[in-house]
Parts: C-alpha cells; structure tokens; sequence
C-alpha cells in the first residue's frame, strides 16, 4: 500500500502530532511507520487485548508479543458526526468514527474512521480493510475503507 | 438493608437553563438544597451526619460541613463514575445507615454548566491526543494514557458519540428504529407538559423529531438531554426514625451498586462483549437489586429510568427486564411506556430531556412522590418505584423504592 498524497475524505479533524507510547504499545506504533497493522496478544493464554493494556484480564500476566494482521475486517458500528462539537470541528464534518472488528485478532476491536466512503454508503457488517495515514515524521495512524 | 432506610427529604434549587445560574456558585446551590431538603424532612443540620455521593457531587462534604456547621461528620463517600451513580446514592446511604456508620444521610448533585465546565461535555480546543469519551466528569484530561492513544485519535469526543455508537449497533442487531426513540422522547414531553415546574414545556411531534438537525448520526438533537444550571438534595434515614418525621417514608428496599468487569469500559474503548455492547451494561445491577428488594419487573408501577441518551431508555427497558433484549424498539412503539395507558409509565416527570437535567436526582425525586402519592402525573396506587443511574462507566446502579407498610 501506498501513501496517499492527498489526504483522505471525511477524515477527522487533525488534532496531534505525536503518538503517546510506552513499552507496551511501541510496537504497534513502530509497525505503523511500516504500514503493518498488528495486534497485541498475551504471551501467556493468547488472548488478544486491545488496547494493548498492562495485564491480562484472562491470566493476569503482563507480557505481549505484537502479532502481524492482513488489514482487513468487519465493520462493528460507526456514527456519521454531522455537528461540529467545537469551532475547531467545522471544517471537519461530516466524519465517521467506527469500531472494526480485525481479521486474525479475534475479541479485538479497532476504533478509528471509515474514509473515501460516502456516510450514506457506510453499513455495519460492510468489509472493511486498512488504510494508511502519514500524519508526520512519527507518526502514520490506521484508517478504514470499504475493501 | 432491605426496607431498613428511608428517604424522608427532598430540597431543590430553582432551575435553571445552563449558565443562568450565575453569579451563584455551585457552592451556594449544594447548600440551599440541602438546607430544604432537611426541612422538607422536618430535620435540621445539628441532625445531619453523612454525605453519600454520586459523580463527585460535584460538591466537597468537607466544605459543606463547614459552612452548615455540620456538628458531627459521621461518613463522606462518592461513588465513582458519573450520573450513572445517581440511583445508588440513595442505597449506599441506606447501606451506611443500616450499617450504623451515619444516621441521617443527605445525597445531592449540583450542576452549573458554564461553557468552561459542562457536565459530560466535549473536550474542547487544541489538544494532543485528547482520552477518548470527551470532558468533563468523563475525563477530559489532556494528559492522556498510552492506551487512550488507540482511540483518540478518531475523534469521539463526547459521551453523544460514544452513546450513538452503541445505538447504532442496536439498530443493526435488533431493527430498532428512529421512530423508537422519538416515541421515548415524545412520551416524556407529554409528561413534562402537564408539570409547570419541568423546563420544557413545548410539545414535540414525531415530524418536529424528524426535522431536527441530526449531531451524531443516528441521534438528533431531541435525543440529547439538554443542559441546565441547579442543585437537588434528598435526605435518608432509618426507617424507625423515618416514622416519627412528616412524610410517609420511602424505603429504599434494594439497590444495585455495580456491572461486570468486561463492561467496565462501556464509554471508553468499545471491547464490550458482542452480547452487552448494545446495553446500558446493567443486567447484572438489575439481577442483584430485585433480588435484595425481593421483587421482580411485573411488581414495579413506575420507572424513572436515566435518560442522557433516549436510546439508553431503551437499552435499560431491555437490562431491568421489562422486555426481552433486543424487543424494546417493538415495546415502546406498542405505547408500553406512555403515562396513564401503558404497560410500564417511564420518567413521568419528563426525565433529563424534558423535565430538568441534574443527572439524576430528579429521578429519585419522582421515584419518591410517586410513593408518597403527590406526583402530577401520579400513577394510581403506586407501591413501587424503579430508580437507575445513567449507562456509563462502573457503577452502573439500580434502587427500589417502596412504600411503607
Ligand atoms: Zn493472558
């Protein structure tokens, strides 16, 4: 996949630069610079978390491994926000925050935006797949698209 | 506990729309609440000797005290969470009472709403990586977690958002429909118009509901609750003490204080399990409660049901087992919920969309006249009253009210 040179339509308003990390989700943010989506899975029982919190809530350890996904999945729920909640939003609207549930990471569910899909044409159940967004030198977020 | 505590008080300020309550503070609205809320129960501060509160209140017990000249400070607690806490204030103040930590309690919540400080607003102005679930009470704090990071980005930034992405799973899962919402919030402006006292008197036709500008597809503007400035306060006490005081008592005969660890996040990261992720994340609240007041949905005459979001009637309908999960698009629109014909009148005063938003308290405040049988739009012969706190993060809570004897 390529990055666009054009930023995608009904994405959200930018509104950070960095990405906010620690140990536990590095990976993920660094598997992202090389437009892998990965998904972060307890070493112990193999049970998938997302976010990528600091225990399980199955075992109760705390050790991940980041295992690699094919990008696609099933679109979960989504909204189309039509109003802009604050002066800074304007320009922004309509966008479409989405939960999507990711191929190869059952239990988890990616919450992010549906892109270069018209709000009308957004459905649940609708396959999805992942597309990429370079925001800066550090940091490239995951988007969705129709697949 | 069961029936071993009663709400003897109610007190409230005047209210107001959001922002009209200055140059007042939030301070000098906790206090008058309280101080009628103590009168209407025929007590007085030297009486007084426990705060048991919700969401933060938001008002520090400890200033309180100090400028009621509280004598005796006997407990001070608030639940965690937001307006979903409102109904268990009550019952935790009933649990402290039974226990013997405090004998009277008073729970309130106040709320002045200028643009610096709304109560489950959005997180506003430039931000890095704001916490997902917006401002205010949700935790609308900038310094966010590593974890938040895997859903700010995507700018879900108030608690409508979060709301509306549950609904629209509930729609895709179940076919519930925008009609269904609109009869919630029709059948409760049809309650607020009878009541001069509700702030909103206007009547509201399915086409009016239509025509609305939609926020966060699917919900439009009438299924948000509106904003407002004010404080209300209830008081508790034993129940043998209860009897001796002007108002017949109202015993708080269960309460459920909780959820399930799998929900917890309900307004945060959407990881809920398939089942609960369309609910108000109460079923277990529900189970525990009717089993203290040892009652069940067929004995309950009224609901006063947390209504932020009019879908969440819904899913609480479906949680407090009024109807199976998944039928309560159906059961409204059959006109269960309509005061005076249905089956089940919910939020007879008009609730938080149209009789007055104070997360909560008016709920308990209805729950109580209708057992004391002074409601304006009084169900006949109510003996039992469900009261809940909003859908939101642990704890979800759910208290029965019961007339005495
Ligand atoms: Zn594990």
């Amino acid at each position: 996949m390529s990055t666009p040179a054009i930023p995608f339509k009904y994405m959200p308003s930018p509104l950070f630069t960095d990405p906010y990390a620690d140990a536990w989700t590095v990976p993920f943010w660094e598997a992202t610079m090389r437009e892998q989506l990965t998904a972060p899975k307890c070493t112990n029982c193999g049970k998938f978390r997302l976010p990528p919190s600091r225990w399980c809530a199955q075992c109760h350890m705390q050790d991940l491994e980041y295992v690699d996904l094919p990008g696609t999945g099933t679109l979960y729920s989504f909204i189309i926000v039509r109003h802009a909640l604050t002066p800074d939003q304007k320009d922004y609207v309509p966008y479409i925050p989405a939960v999507v549930d990711a191929d190869g990471a059952p239990g988890c569910r990616f919450v992010s935006n549906i892109v270069d899909v018209e709000p009308e044409d957004v459905k649940v159940g609708m396959p999805v797949k992942v597309v990429w967004n370079r925001v800066s030198e550090t940091l490239t977020l995951p988007f969705w698209t129709a697949a | 506990m069961k029936d071993k505590a009663a709400i003897v008080g109610i007190g409230q300020t005047e209210r107001y729309r959001r922002g009209a309550s200055l140059p007042k503070s939030m301070m000098d609205m906790a206090i008058e609440a309280t101080l009628k809320a103590l009168d209407d129960a025929g007590l007085t501060v030297n009486d007084l000797d426990g705060f048991a509160f919700y969401g933060g209140a938001p008002a520090d017990p400890g200033s309180m005290a100090y400028l009621l000249g509280v004598p005796h400070v006997k407990f001070a607690a608030t639940l965690t969470a937001g307006g979903s806490g409102a109904a268990g204030s009550v019952g935790m103040a009933a649990a402290v009472i039974n226990a013997g930590l405090a004998n009277v309690c008073v729970s309130l919540f106040v709320l002045q709403q200028v643009p610096t400080g709304r109560f489950g607003g959005s997180s506003e102005g430039p931000r890095r990586l704001p916490s997902a679930g917006g401002g205010g009470a949700y935790g609308g704090s900038t310094n966010v977690s590593p974890e938040a990071a895997f859903v700010s980005p995507a700018s879900i930034m108030s608690p409508g958002h979060n709301f509306s992405m549950l609904t629209q799973r509930h729609m895709y899962q179940y076919g519930t429909k925008r009609e269904h919402f609109a009869e919630v919030c029709i059948s409760q402006r049809n309650n607020a118009m009878k009541r001069p006292q509700s702030v909103r008197q206007t009547p509201l036709t399915l086409e009016d509901y239509f025509a609305a500008r939609m926020i966060s597809d699917p919900l439009c503007l009438f299924d948000y609750t509106m904003e407002d400035d004010g404080a209300i306060a209830v008081i508790t006490t034993s129940v043998d003490r209860a009897r001796d005081l002007p108002h017949p008592p109202v015993l708080i005969s269960g309460s459920g204080i909780g959820g399930t660890g799998n929900n917890a996040h309900l307004l945060g990261n959407f990881q809920m399990p398939d089942l609960s992720f369309a609910s108000a994340g109460a079923r277990d609240v529900a189970k525990q409660m009717y089993a203290m007041a040892e009652v069940g949905p067929q004995d309950v005459d009224v609901a006063l049901l947390y209504d932020h979001f009019s879908p969440m009637v819904l899913m609480q309908l479906e949680d407090f087992q009024f109807c199976p999960v998944g039928e309560s698009g159906p059961f409204v629109a059959e006109g269960n919920i309509r005061y005076g014909t249905g089956s089940i009148p919910v939020n007879t005063h008009g609730g938080n969309l149209s009789d007055f938003y104070c997360p909560g308290m008016t709920h308990i405040v209805e729950g109580v006249e209708q057992i004391r049988g002074t409601a304006i739009n009084q169900v006949e012969g109510a003996e039992i009253a469900l009261v809940t706190g909003g859908p939101s993060s642990i704890p979800m809570t759910g208290t029965i009210l019961k007339k005495d004897r």
